[in-house]
């Protein structure tokens, strides 16, 4: 029996999706035949087999994401020195898929034969699963420093290093640090698992500590008609797990305005024109309103910023790097454009043009999805007069934009025709204030109101 | 006043078979049949064996390697033209010269299998190992060849190989310059294989040829066709001769393509056309050569299948080899540290050992 582990297939690449099987259980498989594609956050790629056998078990269904070292595939290679492999801490997280019970991690018997459809535990991980607190959070975020010989050891003890004091320096866990821990009663890998778990996993009833809070199961669609599933996957699971972590973890506050833009307009129709061709010579509204934001940032510093609630410090940023939502065939992907403080409204506009069309052939760079400030979200252009977008977790506000459309208005007791831009800045009320925003909004429409003013600031 | 030329310059390009098959008569080398027998199998060698890398890569069994295929007649047609005399110094998307040179490919599994072993090549001499600093093995190369002339080792010189990429470090400049002004005996092959990671060439040099980089340090820069193994042989015997008769170092720029990803952790689809890479794919350099044997009555269909067979047994021979020949240590870090270890090492040795469970040997 040879057991197949899932190889870091990049460098320093922890997990990775399963896109395909080639494969089903009771399969031969010849050695280097296809035998799964797994895509990483590097690429996506064919594992041929690295042997040749029937297959017993598969270790994930499509669309499960799989840690590096966990087994993917068992073999009958008629070898029966089984490869007494430790079990390793590593573990599929399922994608909700259809017939699928989603069960949190048991504590199986690691020793019994491995069914495909469900997640391993690691031997040491007895503590119940129905009683892991999953508000319990581990001591420290991000990497811990250890050794690789500690690293291994932790795994093989199945500890969560995050959960472990460490006495070095910068809290570097030792040996010695996992051996005191463990002596003193450790909490095992699941429970960093759980609050890991991208897909969403959860048994209804939960309730995640919070009071009134409860997940009901759902009922089953197909007793009122026929139904399709599709697991959420990649960049929807992606917006999923950000967007549910920004809205559980943020008070959001949304302000709304209208913004008379009719000058504006008439002044970037008529450049648009004589721009036409030009790179960014489209000059999108979005492009002023991404240059005007900016301006704003700079004056209110504080919705250029970030909650470290590890530290519990206000992190200014100096450098305006500007989000922009973008729509594309794989869902939603925010192309951030660096530095908006020192680039013309015409640059702004032709990176808008060169990252929207990027990301929404999939060319774009992981660079460029990162390092953002702000974001701005527009579907004006699709339809919509208002919307109240969710803040873009670890920012600290974002602006909607709606569809400008000529409305009649008041003006100095008459009755004109106006383009009016329905805006709506959200904001993290932790870090701002409602007045804050108000007065944030209150230069926001005058840059856009009257943009002639506005040029000799420039 | 007015302008007179300081100096002119021109950057030949070397084509001796064409992608269609034409051969051009008053350049053809001559190649006796055993060399282009040989030329060949090593081509397919260096192809297989990639293949087999990067399958053995996906499934966890060695780690991240930069695949050349594509790239083999700029990597194995200089080598025909070596001596035993002549040194290697590679980059690391040179499989194929290895190969010709006789490491065994149990050595270059080793390599990428982030063995130290893999650094050593036991009776194989004046071969370097693979070089992953991009450019430092440009000064190691003028260097050598610098020592050959210092000796009087008339009858040796070097041939060094890099990327396109690489000409944009300083050690670049600096090992040419050096060579250039020494006169030492080195042939300098840059691969152009149009990439360095996922910058293109229009971004990695204003220059219109990598070849002509050469001119600047008052040596010979010739384009030749990468994927005519021919020519690469050809432009490399060349430089030899030069070399040999003291006239100091050529630079070759081999005009190819990196078929597949940089290394196998990269996605090239994230940055460059399908397109261009099928036009490559179509240009193989050996199928041109194939096509050359086919027509001179030296190949068929099944002298290739045999050779397929031979190959995959020895591959999978130095599979073995590379997999179960080695005995692994967990505490092999020590040994490096001092010449000697000092007491001091050897009880956190011992503590290491104990903590580990007593044994030392694991892999
Ligand atoms: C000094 C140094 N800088 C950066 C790298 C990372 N690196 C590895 S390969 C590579 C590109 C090399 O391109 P090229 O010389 O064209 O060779 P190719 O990979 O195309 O064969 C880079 C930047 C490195 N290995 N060494
Ligand atoms: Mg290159």
């Amino acid at each position: 029996m040879f057991e197949f582990k899932l190889p870091d297939l990049g460098e320093g690449i922890h997990e990775g999706e399963i896109l395909k099987w080639y494969v089903a259980v009771g399969d031969t498989i010849a050695e280097d035949e296809s035998l799964v594609d797994i895509e990483t956050d590097k690429a996506a790629v064919t594992i041929p087999s690295p042997k040749g056998g029937t297959v017993v078990s598969l270790g994930g269904n499509v669309g499960d994401t799989v840690d590096v070292g966990m087994v993917i595939t068992t073999i009958d290679d008629g070898d029966n020195a089984s490869s007494a492999a430790t079990p390793a801490a590593a573990q599929t997280r399922k994608a909700p898929a259809p017939e699928v019970e989603a069960t949190p991690a048991s504590a199986a018997d690691p020793a019994s034969t491995p069914r495909s459809e469900t997640v391993k535990t690691p031997a040491s991980a007895v503590t119940d699963p129905a009683s892991t607190p999953h508000s319990a959070s581990p001591l420290r975020v991000g990497p811990v420093p250890a050794a690789p010989a500690t690293r291994r050891k932790a795994r093989e003890m199945g500890l969560d290093l995050h959960m472990v004091p460490g006495s070095g320096p910068a809290g570097r866990v030792s040996l010695e640090d996992l051996e005191r821990f463990a002596a003193g009663g450790g909490t095992a890998t699941d429970a960093e698992e759980d609050l890991s778990a991208s897909a969403g996993a959860i048994s209804p009833g939960e309730t995640g500590g919070i009071p009134f809070l409860e997940i009901e199961a759902l009922p089953d669609f197909r007793r009122y008609g026929a139904i399709e599933t599709k697991p959420v996957r990649s960049i929807r699971r992606k917006v999923a797990k950000k967007m549910t972590t920004s809205m559980i973890l943020v008070p959001h506050v949304a302000l709304m305005e209208e913004v008379d833009v009719t000058q504006l307009e008439t002044f970037r129709r008529r450049e648009k024109a004589r721009r036409e061709g030009q790179p960014g010579g489209h000059l999108s509204l979005l492009s002023f309103v991404t240059k005007a934001v900016t301006e704003c940032l700079k004056a209110f510093p504080e919705f250029n910023a970030s909650l470290d609630h590890f530290k519990g410090e206000i992190v200014y940023k100096t450098y305006y790097n500007i989000g922009i939502a973008a729509d594309t065939p794989k869902g939603l992907m925010v192309p951030v454009i660096r530095g908006t403080d020192s680039k013309s409204i015409l640059q702004i506009a032709a990176d808008i043009e060169r990252l929207g069309s990027a990301a929404r052939d999939g060319k774009i760079a992981v660079a460029d999805l990162q390092g953002g400030s702000f974001t701005i979200t527009n579907v004006g252009p699709i339809a919509g007069k208002q919307l109240i977008p969710t803040i873009n977790h670890p920012e600290v506000a974002i602006l909607g934009m709606g569809r400008a459309d000529e409305q009649a208005v008041v003006r100095d007791g008459d009755i004109v025709i106006r383009t009016i831009l329905p805006v709506t800045l959200t904001f993290d009320h932790r870090i701002v204030d409602g007045a804050d925003a108000a007065r944030f909004m209150k230069k926001l429409v005058m840059l856009l109101s009257e943009p002639l003013n506005w040029l000799t600031e420039l | 006043m007015p302008l007179k030329n300081a100096h002119k310059f021109t950057v030949p390009h070397l084509q001796v078979l064409s992608e269609k098959g034409t051969l051009d008569k008053k350049l053809d080398p001559g190649l006796s049949e055993t060399q282009l027998l040989r030329l060949y199998r090593a081509m397919t060698l260096a192809r297989e064996a990639d293949q087999r890398m990067l399958r053995l890569q996906r499934q966890g069994r060695m780690g991240t390697f930069s695949p050349s295929t594509g790239q083999e007649a700029a990597a194995c047609g200089p080598m025909l033209a070596l001596s035993e005399r002549d040194w290697l110094v590679p980059a690391f998307r040179e499989l194929g010269a290895m190969l010709m040179r006789g490491v065994p490919l149990h050595r270059i599994l080793l390599f990428w299998g982030g063995w130290e072993e893999g650094n050593v090549f036991p009776g194989v001499e004046r071969t370097l190992p693979i070089a992953v600093i991009v450019a430092s093995q440009i000064p190691h190369a003028a260097g050598v060849a610098y020592s050959l002339k210092y000796r009087g080792e008339k009858d040796a010189a070097v041939v060094c190989y890099f990327g396109d990429g690489a000409t944009s470090e300083g050690d670049f400049h600096e090992g040419m310059n050096f060579a250039a002004v020494w006169k030492a005996p080195v042939v300098f092959i840059c691969q152009n294989n149009h990439w360095a990671i996922s910058t293109p060439q229009e971004k990695q040099t204003g220059s219109k040829t990598f070849a002509q980089k050469a001119i600047a340090y008052g040596i010979p820069g010739i384009q030749v066709d990468g994927n005519d193994p021919l020519a690469m042989y050809k432009a490399t015997r060349d430089a030899l001769d030069r070399a040999n008769n003291g006239e100091g170092p050529t630079m070759i720029e081999a005009l190819t393509y990196r078929v597949s990803m940089h290394t196998t952790a990269d996605d090239p689809s994230k940055y460059r056309d399908t397109a261009e890479v099928e036009v490559w794919k179509s240009r193989d350099p050996l199928i041109r050569l194939r096509n050359l044997l086919n027509e001179r009555g030296l190949w068929g269909e099944e002298k290739e299948a045999a050779l397929l067979a031979e190959i995959k047994g020895e591959i999978d021979a130095e599979v073995r080899i590379y997999e179960h020949g080695i005995e692994a240590r967990s505490d092999i870090a020590f040994d490096h540290v001092f010449a000697s270890p000092g007491v001091e090492l050897e009880e956190q040795r011992a503590a290491f050992l104990e903590s580990r469970g007593g044994g030392s040997t694991n892999a």
